[in-house]
């Protein structure tokens, strides 16, 4: 099974993610790919099991960014499934990202009286957190 | 406990009830609260009692500090006697009167109760062993774990529970700003002197609550001699307590003007900052559905900015959203904000003001960035002093500030701070829970009752979307004896 990925690097003068324009492929073995299977529809399981996936490593140190010791990037897409709103969301970002988001960091929205706006901040809030654990630095 | 008064409470609910033919049984059976030992017939609320878990002592020992005393701090205050064997608790609370039973502001405003109805002295509650500083904190040192009073007393702690409560924001609305901020309880002449007596009103507090009802009367009278009379009732853009409030005042007064036969000249509209009627889809469903029966109009995203009392408008900061440019990483059109500023007519203008965390909360370090004080929303523990612990309507929870919010958190509080002090895990976790007695119209009430997962979450077997009189009656007669002498005792 061919595994497709895009990734996107971090810059640390701009303190944001800038889009690495590549698309990247690997065959996972056969273990791997059942992994991938059983992972495939809980998008932040399947995130996590590459960033503690030896193979995953190994191909970006060999194949991807090789001696960049101290370099910092994420996954952008994974066949299709894209991680983009973790890294570019905005409070102007349509209103799937804002019900994503909302779901995930159990932000509650009392909406009698909440700001699109202020929720929006408390995303972004969130966001920088969860921008961490998603981000590889290569040893 | 007031066995007296809760007697006569149910005296007049069974004088209700018999004459539309029904007993208390038939009653609570058409309500499936069979377990509500309140409405059983053993007239003394001890009955209350015996459906909860009996309350274990501990020998713990710690200094510990409640800022403020209303219903939030004394009845915590009063869990913790009953759970301590040496409790050392001191209250710090200036207003005398600190107790009052704010929901009944509504029925104030409606003139189906008096301010008497409401009014309760803070001493009568204080549990025996509970000090009283009758001043308040204005400087927090959580570090240092002291703090300073209004008169310049130092007052060190142990433990810290913020109960403090909020502020109401008048002063924010240009044209009122003479208004300043203000609690729900205290000296609020100010206030009231500002919104004056030409039809700006707001039930937030006791005696703005009196003076709704007055002004109410007078724009019904001109309604009921022909001319047309426009109802403005307004939502702010900010978390409020009790957020069904600035709608039941509304669906009170349209009672009250269908009562006097001036619905027709009478225009009743609502103005919410918000994007829908309730925060939980199926009371919005339902809420929207009443609005449209009573032909209420209603305006999504507008708060009230500015009012001309010379002129009698109100000015709204309406909101809306427009499609923006593509963006072409995201794959999708931005979302533009956009608003304009809308002048509205008004000959009876009831506010529902923005509120606030106090000053001295927000400037601290206890505050967040926001003003609330931030704790674990479960544990209710500060999310940075492992001492301090917060409830009510100061605390940075969801959903949590209405008074069926404080009967759940301040059980869960009192467990966790015993647990702190014995040096265990805190394992006693609020689940979000809320009720929303909404009153729409004299005699019937829908009970909104919902927690974090953002649905309904009934304690009778009924569909809690349905108006029934029934909620009607626990509102008037049991819920007040519930609170001012089952929580306020800490054991409801």
């Amino acid at each position: 099974m061919k595994m497709t990925f895009e990734l996107v690097t971090y810059n640390d003068k701009l303190n944001g993610f800038e889009i690495d324009e590549n698309t990247y492929q690997i065959n996972l073995s056969q273990e791997d790919a059942q992994t991938y299977k059983l992972l495939e529809s809980s998008e932040l399981s399947l995130y996590n099991w590459l960033q503690e996936s030896e193979f995953f490593i190994n191909y970006i140190n060999e194949e991807v960014y090789q001696d960049s010791k101290g370099k910092k990037f994420a996954i952008s897409d994974i066949n299709g499934i894209s991680f983009v709103r973790f890294y570019f969301f905005k409070i102007t970002s349509g209103d799937a990202h804002y019900d994503y988001f909302k779901k995930l960091f159990k932000i509650h929205v009392e909406s009698e009286w909440q700001d699109r706006e202020d929720t929006g901040r408390e995303i972004l809030e969130n966001l920088l957190a969860k921008q961490k654990e998603l981000m590889f630095e290569l040893s | 406990m007031d066995n007296k008064y809760i007697d006569k409470m149910l005296s007049q609910m069974d004088t209700e009830l018999s004459s539309k033919g029904m007993s208390r049984r038939d009653a609570m059976k058409l309500a499936g609260i069979s377990g509500a030992s309140l409405l059983v017939g053993s007239t003394q609320i001890h009955a209350m009692e015996k459906d909860q878990a009996p309350i274990e002592k501990s020998g713990v020992t710690g200094k510990i500090v409640i800022v403020g005393g209303g219903l939030a701090g004394m009845s915590t205050a009063a869990r913790l006697t009953l759970s301590l064997e040496n409790p050392d608790i001191t209250v710090i609370e200036p207003n005398d009167l600190s107790v009052s039973y704010q929901p009944g502001q509504t029925l104030i405003g409606a003139g189906i109760w008096g301010e008497d109805d409401i009014a309760y002295n803070r001493d009568d509650f204080v549990p025996d062993g509970v000090k009283i500083i009758k001043d308040r904190a204005i400087a927090f040192e959580p570090t240092q774990n002291k703090l300073t009073t209004a008169q310049g007393q130092e007052v060190s702690y142990d433990y810290l529970i913020v109960a403090c409560g909020l502020q109401l924001d008048f002063e924010r609305i240009k044209g009122l700003e003479e208004a300043g901020r203000c609690y729900s309880t205290g000296d609020n002449s100010q206030l009231h002197k500002t919104l004056g007596e030409d039809g700006i009103c707001s039930i937030y507090t006791a005696e703005g609550a009196t003076k709704t009802w007055e002004q109410m009367q007078k724009f019904i009278a001109q309604a009921a001699s022909g001319k047309k009379t426009n109802f403005v009732f307004t939502h702010p853009s900010t978390p409020i307590k009790c957020g069904g409030a600035p709608k039941k005042i509304m669906y009170l007064a349209n009672s009250r003007i269908k009562e006097a036969g001036a619905r027709e000249n009478s225009e009743l509209t609502f103005y919410t900052n918000g994007g829908s009627m309730f925060g939980i889809p199926e009371y919005h469903d339902a809420v929207l559905a009443q609005f449209k029966r009573e032909k209420f109009k209603w305006n999504y995203r507008h708060n009230l900015i500015e009012v001309d009392k010379k002129n009698k408008i109100a000015v709204f900061d309406a909101k809306w959203q427009e499609k923006g440019p593509w963006d072409p990483i995201m794959k999708e059109f931005e979302v533009i904000s956009k608003h304009e500023k809308k002048k509205v007519s008004y000959d009876f203008l009831h506010i529902a003001p923005a509120q606030i965390a106090p000053r001295e909360i927000a400037e601290s370090d206890l505050g967040s960035a926001g003003g609330w004080v931030p704790v674990n929303k479960e544990t209710l523990q500060h999310i940075k002093f492992d001492n301090v612990f917060s409830l009510g309507d100061i605390a940075q929870v969801p959903m949590g500030k209405t008074g069926g919010s404080v009967r759940k958190q301040y059980k869960v509080l009192v467990n966790n701070l015993i647990s702190k002090m014995k040096g265990e895990p805190l394992v006693a976790k609020y689940e979000g829970y809320t009720v929303c007695p909404l009153i729409t119209g004299i005699g019937t009430v829908m009970m909104a009752e919902f927690n974090w997962e953002v649905k309904p979450t009934p304690s009778f077997p009924l569909d809690p979307t349905v108006e029934r009189w029934i909620f009607w009656l626990m509102k008037i007669y049991a819920l007040k004896p519930m609170t001012m002498y089952g929580m306020l005792a800490g054991k409801a």
